[in-house]
Parts: C-alpha cells; sequence; structure tokens
C-alpha cells in the first residue's frame, strides 16, 4: 500500500480536486483506492456524495475503533472515501495524546494495507501536528501550487519545515489552476524552482469544468472525461503513478467472476 | 433472473422506492480450463481465464467459487503452467497437472451491465451487475444460454441497503439464488460432466454374470478409453494422451491372453495380433516421450555446470520425438486403425459372437476370474522366490510381465469384489511393480542413451560434453538399477507375508473351477 498526501499550507490551491480526481483516475486503473478526507470542511466527502459524519471519530482517532468500521464506498468500484467529521477540527490534539504524536496516523493506517493499493488524503491546510503526521505516514507528498509569488513562499515554507524536521518524503510539486493567459504564471512556470523539491511536467489549468464538480458531486474525470481538466489530471496522474512506484493495478477489479 | 428483464425494465422495477442508474456495459469472455482427466475438478478447484477489456487473468477458486491463490494476469491462451508468470497459482495448477495440458472446457460469453440504486443523496448504496450468458465449447455446435444474473455488489458502509434489496429479490420477486461459480451450469449447459473421463479402470460386475458378458463389457470400457484418446494422441496435446491409449492397448491384450476359453478362439487369434500391431506402431513415439518427460530430472541429476551440455541430447530427443508423432499420426488415422476399432466393437457389441465361445463363457463371471487371478498369483509368488535365490536379471523381467498381467486381471474384475479388500492387495503388488520397473526401465535408458551417445559421438562438431554429460548420466541411472535390484528382497518380501497370501487366498481360490 502506497500513501499519497495531497497538501499545500495555502487553501484554494486545488488540492480536493486534486485527490479526488487523482484517487478516481487510480481506481479506474484497477488500484484499490481508499481517499481519506482529512479537512474539516468536508470538500472530498461532498463531491464524493457521502454524508460528513464519522461515527465514534474521537475513537477512531485514539486507535480505539477500526478505520474499516467506517469507511464508505464511493459511486465508483474500487474507490472508497474515508469520510470527514467536523471533529476532525480538533485533531491536533486528539494526535497530541498519542504516545508517538507524529506516528499515530501511520499507526491507524497500517491495518488497511491488505485492502488497498493506494491510500490518498486529502489534507487540511496550515502547517501543524496534523500535517507532520501525514509528512511521517505518506511515500510522497504531491503539491498543487498556483503559480503565484505568495503560492512559492508557502512552497518554501514546507520545504524549510520539512528540512528542520528532518522529513525525507519526496515531495511532487506541479503547477495548478494554471491561467495560459497570464504573463506571471508562465514565467513561473518556466523558471527553476526550489531544488528541494521535483516539479512536475504536469500541469492543471484553471478550467470551468473542475469548478463544476460542486454541482455535479463527481470527479470531473466522471463527468467530462474528454475535457481539458481531466485529460490534465490523467497526465498528471501517469506522471504521479511513475514517480510513487509500486503499484499494481488489478486488471479484472470489476469483473463478476 | 427471468429472461425477459432488461437493465431499462430492472431500472423501473426497483424505481418505485429508490433511484436506479444505469451505467456502462462491457463484454467479458470467461474459459474454464482443467486438463483432459480433470485433475483440477479432482482436487476441488477450478481454473478460469477472464478478459475483460483492462486485460486478461486467470483464477484459481474453489468449488465455493473462492480464490485460492491470487490471480495472475497472462496474455496467450492457458496451456502449459511451465509458461505462465512464476506465482502461487503457476505452482499449484502445475503440481496438480504434472505432465497434462490445459484444456478448455467451456467458454461463457457475458455481457455486464453495471446499475447502481441510489439513495435521497443520489449517491450509490448497492451496485448491481446484471449478466446475460451465452455459453460454448469445441463439443458444441450453437452457443447455449443460461439463466440470466443480476449480481449484488456490497459497497462499503451501505450493508443495511444490500440486505433490504437482497431480501426484496428473494422474498418479494422469488428470483432463486445462483452458485457462486458459473462452473457447474457452463460445464453441463456444453454437455460435460466433471470426471467424464479417467484413465482408472473401474468396471461394476454382478457376481453370477456370465463370464463372457462380463470380460466383453471390461472390454469396451478399455475401447471406450482407447478411442477417447485417438485425437489427443494424434495431435500430440501431451503425451498422456498416447500412454492412456497405450495403457488400454496393452490391458486388452492381457484380457485376450489371460482370460483364456471365454471368447472364441479365432477372434482371440486375429485381434491379439492386431492390438499386438497397435502396441508396436505406439511404441517409438513413447518411449522418446519417457525421455523428454525425464529430462528435467536428468538435468538436476548432473552438477549445474553440466546440466547445458545435455542440450545436445535434448534437440535430438525433440527431433526424433516429432518424426516419430507425425508417422504415428498417420497411424492413427489410417484404414488399418479404424477397421480395428470398428471390427471390435462389433465382437464387443454383437448378440451373437462371431464363432464358438470358450469353454468358460457360460461360467459364473468369479469362478474365472478367481481361478485366473489364483493362478497368476501362485506363479509370481514361485518365480519371485526364485528370483530371490537366484537373482538373475532376465528372470527379474519376466516377473515384471507376471505381476503386471497379474494387476491387470485384479483390475478387470475388481468391481466383483469388496474394495476395502483390495486395497491392500493391490499396494503390496503396485510397490513389487515399482520396484521391478524402475529396474528394468533404467536399464533401458541407460542402454538407449549410450546410442545416442554413440550418434553423438559420430556426427559433425565437438561432441565431447555432450558425450560426457550422458556418460554421467548413464552412471547415475545405473546406480539407481542397482538400488533398485538391492531393494527387490525387501520389497517381494513385503508381498510374499501370511496375511497378503490369505488375502489372496480368501478373495480368489474358491472362484478356481478346479478347486471348487
Amino acid at each position: 500500500m502506497k500513501i499519497l498526501g495531497v497538501y499545500n499550507i495555502k487553501g484554494g490551491v486545488g488540492k480536493t480536486a486534486t485527490a479526488v480526481n487523482i484517487a478516481h483516475l487510480a481506481a479506474s486503473s484497477g488500484l484499490r483506492t481508499l481517499i481519506w478526507d482529512l479537512d474539516p470542511q468536508a470538500a472530498a466527502t461532498f463531491y464524493l456524495r457521502v454524508k460528513p459524519k464519522v461515527k465514534g471519530s474521537m475513537k477512531m482517532l485514539r486507535g480505539k475503533r477500526d478505520l474499516d468500521e467506517v469507511i464508505k464506498g464511493s459511486d465508483y468500484p474500487n474507490l472508497d472515501l474515508l469520510p470527514a467529521d467536523f471533529s476532525y477540527r480538533n485533531m491536533d490534539l486528539l494526535l497530541g495524546e498519542s504516545k508517538k504524536p507524529a506516528l499515530q496516523l501511520l499507526k491507524l493506517l497500517r491495518p488497511l494495507s491488505q485492502h488497498y493499493d493506494l491510500v490518498v488524503l486529502d489534507c487540511p491546510p496550515s502547517i501543524s501536528l496534523v500535517s507532520e503526521n501525514i509528512f511521517r505516514a505518506a511515500d510522497a507528498l504531491l503539491l498543487p501550487t498556483i503559480p503565484t509569488t505568495l503560492s512559492l513562499r508557502t512552497m518554501e515554507q514546507l520545504l524549510d519545515f520539512m528540512q528542520g524536521h528532518g522529513l525525507e518524503t519526496p515531495v511532487y510539486a506541479f503547477y495548478s489552476m494554471v491561467d495560459r493567459r497570464k504573463r506571471l504564471h508562465l514565467d513561473i512556470i518556466s523558471s527553476p524552482a526550489d531544488p528541494r523539491c521535483k516539479v512536475l511536467e504536469s500541469t492543471i489549468p484553471y478550467a470551468t469544468e473542475v469548478e463544476r464538480m460542486g454541482l455535479e458531486r463527481r470527479p470531473v474525470t466522471d463527468y467530462a472525461p474528454r475535457s481539458t481538466a481531466a485529460r490534465a489530471y490523467q497526465a498528471l496522474w501517469d506522471e504521479v503513478k511513475v514517480r510513487v512506484g509500486g503499484l499494481r493495478p488489478l486488471s479484472d477489479f470489476n469483473s463478476p467472476f | 433472473m427471468p429472461h425477459d428483464v432488461s437493465p431499462a425494465r430492472l431500472a423501473r422495477m426497483l424505481g418505485d422506492t429508490a433511484g436506479c442508474q444505469i451505467d456502462n456495459s462491457t463484454r467479458l469472455l470467461l474459459t474454464f480450463f482443467d486438463s483432459f482427466d480433470w485433475r483440477l475438478h479432482a482436487a476441488g478447484l477450478r481454473l478460469l481465464q477472464v478478459a475483460t477489456p483492462l486485460g486478461t487473468v486467470l483464477r484459481l477458486k474453489d468449488a465455493a467459487g473462492s480464490e485460492v491463490v491470487d490471480s495472475i494476469g497472462v496474455v496467450d491462451v492457458p496451456a502449459w503452467p511451465a509458461d505462465f508468470p512464476a506465482s502461487d497459482l503457476q505452482k499449484k495448477v502445475a503440481g496438480l497437472l504434472e505432465m497434462r495440458v490445459l484444456l478448455p472446457v467451456a467458454r461463457v460469453q457475458c455481457e455486464v451491465t453495471d446499475l447502481g440504486v441510489l439513495n435521497e443523496d443520489a449517491k450509490t448504496v448497492v451496485r448491481l451487475q446484471m449478466l446475460r450468458l451465452n455459453c460454448d465449447s469445441a463439443e458444441v455446435s450453437e452457443p447455449r444460454t443460461l439463466w440470466p444474473r443480476l449480481r449484488l455488489v456490497a459497497v462499503k458502509g451501505y450493508e443495511d441497503e444490500l440486505a433490504a434489496l437482497a431480501a426484496r429479490l428473494a422474498d418479494e420477486w422469488e428470483w432463486p439464488s445462483a452458485p457462486e461459480c458459473l462452473f457447474d451450469e457452463a460445464v453441463a449447459a456444453v454437455g460435460r460432466e466433471p470426471g467424464d473421463y479417467s484413465s482408472k479402470l473401474e468396471v461394476p460386475l454382478k457376481p453370477g454374470t456370465m463370464a463372457v458378458d462380463a470380460l466383453r463389457k471390461v472390454m469396451r470400457r478399455l475401447l471406450d478409453t482407447l478411442e477417447r484418446n485417438i485425437a489427443g494422441a494424434r495431435a500430440d496435446l501431451d503425451s498422456e494422451f498416447l500412454h492412456d491409449l497405450r495403457v488400454a492397448t496393452r490391458r486388452t491384450r492381457s484380457a485376450l491372453s489371460q482370460v483364456k476359453h471365454v471368447l472364441p478362439d479365432d477372434v482371440v487369434a486375429d485381434f491379439r495380433q492386431r492390438f499386438a500391431w497397435l502396441g508396436q506402431v505406439t511404441g517409438p513415439t513413447r518411449d522418446l516421450d519417457v525421455f523428454l518427460l525425464e529430462l528435467p530430472r536428468y538435468r538436476a541429476s548432473l552438477p549445474t555446470v553440466m546440466a547445458g551440455d545435455l542440450d545436445v541430447l535434448a534437440n535430438r530427443l525433440r527431433a526424433a520425438q516429432q518424426a516419430a508423432q507425425q508417422k504415428l499420426r498417420r497411424e492413427l488415422g489410417a484404414a488399418p486403425m479404424r477397421a480395428l476399432l470398428d471390427d471390435w466393437r462389433t465382437v464387443l457389441e454383437a448378440d451373437e459372437l462371431p464363432g464358438e465361445p470358450g469353454w468358460f463363457a457360460d461360467l459364473p463371471v468369479e469362478r474365472v476370474a478367481g481361478q485366473r487371478i489364483w493362478r497368476m498369483y501362485k506363479k509370481v509368488l514361485k518365480d519371485g522366490r526364485a528370483v530371490v535365490t537366484g537373482g538373475h536379471a532376465e528372470d527379474m523381467h519376466a516377473l515384471r510381465k507376471d505381476c503386471k498381467k497379474l494387476r491387470y486381471l485384479i483390475e478387470f474384475f475388481r468391481g466383483l469384489y469388496p474394495a476395502p479388500a483390495l486395497k491392500g492387495i493391490i499396494r503390496t503388488l503396485k510397490d513389487l511393480l515399482d520396484n521391478l520397473g524402475d529396474f528394468q526401465d533404467l536399464e533401458v535408458q541407460a542402454d538407449t542413451l549410450r546410442g545416442f551417445a554413440r550418434e553423438i559421438a559420430e556426427g559433425e562438431g565437438d561432441s565431447l560434453p555432450a558425450v560426457l554429460a550422458i556418460g554421467a548420466l548413464v552412471a547415475d541411472l545405473l546406480r539407481h538399477q542397482q538400488a533398485a535390484h538391492e531393494r527387490f528382497a525387501g520389497c517381494f518380501g513385503a508381498f510374499d507375508t501370511a496375511d497378503n497370501h490369505a488375502q489372496y487366498k480368501a478373495l480368489f481360490k474358491n472362484g478356481d473351477p478346479q478347486q471348487g
């Protein structure tokens, strides 16, 4: 099982759209995929039409209840969701109670390794104990970045934090919500980025199809698979799966036999 | 589910209490495989190849439909497990099949329509798969339609909705539940029955039946076996078709010569000669098949650095086998073979025998069987004891022939005797035969390999490595042969016991009309 954290300190950079579309593409390719909506705003949960409620969420985070019991199937074969819950706003406090606070998330996820090939963590913005847990649990971090000066600053903040904490989780940044009519966007994309992270080739355009996810409550890769945005997510996923490595899809996951 | 329910109709039927959405339709091809003699089925397993638009996998399931090992991706039609990707599935299937090839048993074309039962948020809470199935195989000309199925797939976290729908289908609509695995239904639809071929000779016989009727029944069964193996032997699907064909031939010859004075003398003389011909024309290919089957063991017996030196031998064997096989294919399809089978079936199925039946034809079969088995047993005992004291190789060869005759006689008539009583005597006889077989076969193999070495040495190129490797192999075979010789007294001792003698006596002696 590989764990992929979709993270950015900043909000509104396209994290949830990335997490949901990548998870959908992974599941469609035959990987048993779980998306964990860690953000109390519950956007991923909403997109997948599940109620943002986890019975016994506190117990679960303390490790007194199996994650498996609260997972919900999505509308798509092979794609399950661990929904968000409003109590996640206090997750820092709960994780802080455990013996190894920075490793609690990984400890909770380990028992799922028999059931899933890929776990996608849709992370809340900010930098906190939750984020550190995510950095330590993840095999790789996927960092959606809007090509603006402020976004590049938060990228550096993250990389400084990781360096300061001795975290070596690979970070793959990609440019998100790219508007090719903007000179600044094009300039930033063509300039070299911080050498401590790898910038992927794929970029996700700013597109109304992606915004429609809130109305459709489905991944754009499902309702508009031929759109520019969906194709961009496909290219991103193709790149990510090679980087993460070790993912072996089942070729007959939806087969009745 | 009924044949007349389309996805749209099902969606309407379900839509009165919840939304139902029709998703994609895909076509799958499902093929079940087993060996000709159903080795996987006998082990409680089903091997299926599932071809989907995403790829093709092989799955190994138990009778209840659960996978016993992880599935594997394959590209080609599965035939030899050695060609599968290394996996637990490969090991398991190879271990059960040994030298047998996989053959398709039944093929199911499946159209799958995905549907989703939705809740008030238009969220899928139960996934449905409607399956429309058509089945065919090499044995049927037209595809057979199977009952359509509706498969309920749980969505995690919505188990209550699944249970409610399952109850509705069963109680309100009265749709019966179907077994998870399609195997039984598909196999029956193409007119096959698991275990419909076995090389084991088991003919039910009733005491009191006239010997001539019982013997013809046994011989009919042997003829059926022989005929069922002809196509596979001609096509050289695997070596076991020819082997089983030869065993059926040998058993027939043995029945003709050993069960005396039952069939008319002319019939016996004619068919002994014609089945001897069949034994001869099938021999060369079988001998080469045995060498090819033994090759991996030969290689393993040599030091690793020499194992590759057997490649020259392996190529020679393969070429010789192919040449012999071509000839065999012609012989088995030619007029003398067809005439032999037709004429023999006429003898075995005719109301009246062509000629004067033998003196024992009207006797109850148990008397004839008992007499023949008891006499052959006594001969084996006498000759075996002589070998223990004398120990000549030629005597061991003759003893092996008699042991085989004894074993065949017991097998022809095993239906007359209680199975548990036969178990022990068959086992000791088999152990003795294995020992005598090792002794003779290893010697024959060593001699033949010497011949190959000579041919290779006389050929062109650097023959020395191959000749040395064969030399090492011959030495190893002869060491094993010597060991078999040394084990003989022990094996025969296990046969020649008071207990075993009492068993033979109780079962067979009273059947001897001269004693009765």
